[in-house]
């Protein structure tokens, strides 16, 4: 049995919708539907691996700023972008910060930083 | 630096402010001011938390107040006044600049060149017409942003969006993880309004509706906003009956357009093009009057931060030569005119000498096709989409084809043979 899934390319303005037919073991069989090489491309990877970067804020102690802008270091899978949240929500910070600061390491064991992106002054 | 001294005066410390400001002052402008009515440099960049700014200015993917930082570092490294919490409240046609701050008061100088760089606004619910009660739970896009990422308040729980801007789709996106449940997102034209990548990562990934060719037909609650009807829409954009549906929700928040902020302008006199809503300019990015400039969002509303920065360095480095020089720079000759679904093109004149980079946007979708700059110049694409701002380059080599004569060009998107 075969089985298909959609994947809407994001490459360019046309968003082709690419078609991956998927063997049971969820290996990739055919790609169709691209119409460029970047789109087959970014189907097998987003297939394979659809990562994205994280970006949210935390609540701020001791500072005029109520939030800090923060975001991971690297993207990560999308399938932890709730479970990230709900550590990012539960994270209080003091000043100061600098941009670029870790604020959470090593989010869910990804090896990947939540980092400031923005200083925060008292 | 006193005011009477003053080279070039940057109106909004934004993305276009701080880019002009910093290539004003690059271009050999001594006395550069940016007059801001915030407290902060940066503009609207401070809640635009996402990433995806930087990919074509820096080749990074950055977040807003990332995007912010590296500008903000330069205008404080390279000696430009800033004035924080300075409203401009007049400028005239001969560059007198009236302002008011608490620090300051009331402030009126004149000089050499001005840069204006208001950014734009965004269409609220009086500009839709929707028809029901006046709840509380209505508002934009943008101002929800603000509140959830800078202010640290939830607007809503369950929450519609009309309009499909990349705005809506990325809130969309940001109450959904913070726990809010976005109904739908409501959009009355055929196709998505913003970028695809927010319409995949925002609103496809987390699995929230999104009806085309529908709109919000009606707002029910007294005190706050208890539900919406969503209906389908005609060719016409009226809502078809018996297509209705109520969908119950405590907020509405509405990504319906944005519009260039240009009164201060239109008090200069300059002559505004009623399709983008900015002013008219040639390829300096100089407007119907002499010494006044203009770049980002307040000129026509983009969609990359990106071009924002490019374009209003334009506007700063010949705001820079005007007041070096003090005589006008030459205008562009060659009108610039949209054709078959092009909707509009900026500049809107050039002078065929040099380099140009035009801006331009269609009117509707379309696939297969080229864009032909008259005689000069084609460019094959495989789509184009009113929500994708398109860039041709014009090189003075291929401007050598104009003739002598040539008054005018019209810009086509023509339909091409071939997949």
């Amino acid at each position: 049995m075969t089985r298909e899934e959609t994947i809407i390319c994001v490459g360019c303005p046309l968003g082709c919708e690419i078609k991956l037919i998927l063997s049971d073991g969820d290996e990739v069989i055919e790609v169709g539907g691209n119409k460029c090489k970047e789109g087959k491309q970014y189907a097998l990877e987003e297939f394979s691996n659809p990562v994205r970067t994280l970006t949210a804020t935390v609540l701020t102690k001791d500072s005029s700023q109520p939030l800090l802008p923060v975001r991971t270091s690297k993207p990560i899978l999308k399938t932890l972008l709730r479970q990230g949240m709900s550590i990012i929500a539960e994270t209080t910070v003091k000043p100061p910060i600098k941009m670029d600061d870790v604020i959470v390491p090593n989010l869910l064991d990804t090896g990947v930083d939540v980092i400031a992106t923005s200083d925060l002054r008292s | 630096m006193k005011l009477q001294d003053v080279d070039v005066a940057v109106i909004g410390a934004g993305p276009a402010g701080m880019a002009a400001a910093i290539k004003a002052k690059e271009a050999g402008a001594k006395n550069v001011v940016i007059m801001e009515r915030a407290e902060q440099l940066g503009g609207l960049l401070h809640q635009c938390i996402h990433n995806g700014f930087g990919l074509l200015y820096f080749k990074e993917d950055l977040t807003g107040p990332e995007y912010a930082h590296r500008f903000i570092e330069k205008v404080m490294d390279t000696g430009i006044e800033p004035l924080l919490e300075t409203m401009v409240i007049r400028i005239s046609n001969d560059r007198a600049v009236s302002a008011v701050s608490k620090s300051g008061g009331y402030i009126n100088f004149k000089p050499r060149s001005i840069v204006l760089a208001m950014g734009c606004r965004e269409r609220t619910r009086g500009a839709l017409n929707i028809p029901g009660s006046r709840p509380a739970g209505i508002l934009t896009a943008g101002t929800a942003q603000r509140f959830v990422n800078v202010e640290g308040f939830i607007p809503g729980k369950k929450i519609v969006i009309l309009g499909s801007g990349d705005i809506g789709m990325i809130m969309a996106r940001r109450l959904t993880l913070e726990g809010a449940k976005v109904e739908a997102v409501v959009e009355i034209l055929p196709y998505v309004g913003g970028l695809i990548r927010n319409e995949v990562q925002c609103v496809h990934d987390f699995h929230i509706p999104m009806y085309l060719k529908h709109t919000v037909a009606q707002i029910h609650g007294e005190e706050r906003v208890e539900a919406v009807t969503m209906a389908q829409v005609d060719d016409n954009n009226c809502p078809i009956a018996g297509t209705e549906r109520k969908i119950e929700c405590d907020t509405l928040l509405l990504s319906v357009g944005l519009i260039p902020e240009n009164e201060l302008s239109l008090m200069a006199g300059v002559k505004l093009d009623p399709i983008t809503g900015g002013a008219i300019v040639d390829e300096t990015r100089q407007t119907s009057v002499v010494g006044i400039f203009a770049g980002g969002n307040v000129l026509h509303v983009h969609d990359l931060v990106d071009n924002v920065s490019s374009e209003s360095e334009l506007a700063g480095q010949s705001a820079a030569s005007f007041a070096k020089e003090e005589k006008p720079l030459e205008r562009g000759k060659i009108a610039l005119k949209g054709g078959r679904n092009i909707r509009y093109v900026v500049p809107h004149t050039i002078s065929g000498q040099k380099d140009v980079t035009l801006y331009m946007r269609v009117n509707h979708p379309e696939e297969t096709v080229r864009i032909k700059v008259g005689d000069v110049m084609t460019k094959a694409l495989r789509v184009v989409k009113p929500s994708e701002m398109l860039k041709i380059d014009l090189s003075t080599e291929e401007l050598k084809r104009l003739g002598k004569e040539t008054k005018q060009i019209i810009v086509d998107c023509e339909k091409r043979e071939g997949r």
